[in-house]
Formats: C-alpha cells, structure tokens, sequence
C-alpha cells in the first residue's frame, strides 16, 4: 500500500514544482533605443533578428522613433541578448528607455 | 465569366512575372569595381546569391561576414554571391568598404532599377537566391539569417 503511495507522491511533487516555475516565468516588456536606425529601408533587419531570437514573443520596431519595444519571456532570453541581437544587425542598443511586467 | 477568369489571373500572376518573381532571373549585365563586365547568365550552373546593399545601410555591412564565409564554405559545392550595390554611392567609399571587410566575390554597381527588376520594394539588404537553371527560388528580405539559409539554400546545393 505504502509502495502505491510512492508514484502518487512523485507525481504531485512534479506538478507542484512544475507550477512554480510557471509561476517564476514571466513576459516581460521592455523599450531599447536603437542607435543609428534611420533608413526606412534596413531597419526591418531589426525586427527580423529579433523574431527570430527565441523567448521572443513580440516586437514593435519604430525607425521614427528610434526604438524597438519587444515583448519576451526572461525564462529563455535576456535583455542584455536582446540588446546583442539588435547590435548585431548593425545598428547600436543604447540605455534602457524602460522595462515593465 | 470567363473574361473574368482570364483578367483575375493575371492580376495574380502579372506582379510576379514583372519582378521576376518565380520564375527566371532577368539578364543582368553590370560593371565591377574594376570596370568589367559582370554577366548573370555566366553564372549558370551555379547556385547565385545576388545580394543588394548599400555602404550607408547598416544591416548591410552586418551582414557581409557572414556572406564572406558562406561564399568561403560552400564555393565548391557551387555556390557564387555577387553583391550588388544599391545608390547614392561612391565608387571610392564602395572599394573602401569592401576592402576593408575582405569580400572574397564580386561587387557590381548597381542603380535603383537594378532592384527593381528582383523586387519592387525599397528593402536592403535583399537577398534573391537564383538556382542552377537560373530560376529565382526565394527573395530573403533584410539580413540573411543562418537558418534561412540552412532551409533556402543548402538543399539547393546537393
């Protein structure tokens, strides 16, 4: 009987677990100046990079306004990669303008 | 009815053959930096890379290492990329450039219409892979991403 419980146990300690990290994972929001971004023409490369970036959920780029709002989960990718990605476009990640839940 | 028909398909399919979209690449005849004649139809049996850039485009100087290398790699499996500018430009600024990168394939100077005979957008980079038989495969809009290339390109060089 004691045995049957075993299984039993593990299960719920894996969905419990399971729920917090869940719980820990959040998407995150933030606004990253782009230096330099001022052909119409190129700036798409921005976005592309970054929708091809993983933990990337969602990303609005603004060659007028010169910044890249990107939605990602800081479970898989950070904003300092984020930042890397868009640098390696071409282009330069400069201060953090703000960063949200 | 059937006027209809006839008139629908070729508003589907008249962009497309306009830019040369899906099907053969248009004969293309440029100058190099060197002042020679660079000819698309030499390179038949190759798998081309016709790369549009532009020396104020930043993505575009990005993305050039990566090009040198692919072109490093997989030249004996058939592959060429040709690079082909995309103005204002200087000759003098355009040799600096790709000197100072180390292009290893051929830069031709190219015009706006050049572009367009690929694409009708204004998007740089651009990359129209063109096949062994000369038939444009794909236009890869802004930087050319390894997987793209993994997907596009390689199958097209077995």
């Amino acid at each position: 009987m004691r045995k049957n419980r075993v299984p039993a146990l593990l299960g719920l300690i894996l969905v419990l677990s399971l729920g917090a990290v869940s719980a820990f994972a959040e998407t995150k929001t933030t606004t990253i100046r782009v230096e330099g971004m001022k052909c119409n023409h190129c700036s798409g490369s921005v976005a592309k990079a970054l929708k091809a970036t993983a933990g990337v959920e969602k990303v609005e780029v603004s060659s007028e306004k010169g910044e890249a709002v990107i939605q990602y989960d800081d479970q898989i990718v950070t904003e300092a990669k984020l930042r890397e990605v868009i640098n390696g476009t071409g282009f330069k990640a400069v201060e953090e303008k703000s960063a949200s839940n | 009815m059937f006027r209809s028909i006839v008139l629908g398909v070729l508003f589907i399919t008249l962009p497309g053959i306009a830019t040369g979209q899906g099907n053969r690449a248009p004969a293309l005849e440029l100058k190099d930096l060197r002042g020679r004649t660079l000819r698309l139809s030499d390179y038949k049996g190759k798998v081309v890379l016709l790369n549009f850039w532009a020396t104020w485009c930043p993505p575009c100087g990005a993305e050039m290492p990566d090009l040198i290398r692919m072109q490093r790699a997989y030249r004996r499996k058939g592959l060429r990329v040709i690079g082909v500018t995309y103005p204002p430009q200087e000759i003098s600024e355009v040799s600096q450039f790709v000197r100072k990168l180390g292009v290893n394939y051929p830069v031709a100077l190219g015009a706006k219409e050049t572009k367009l005979l690929f694409d009708e957008t204004e998007t740089l980079p651009l990359t129209v892979v063109i096949d062994r038989e000369g038939n444009i495969r794909d236009r890869i809009e802004g930087i050319l991403l390894p997987e793209e290339f993994e997907q596009k390109i390689k199958p097209l060089l077995k």
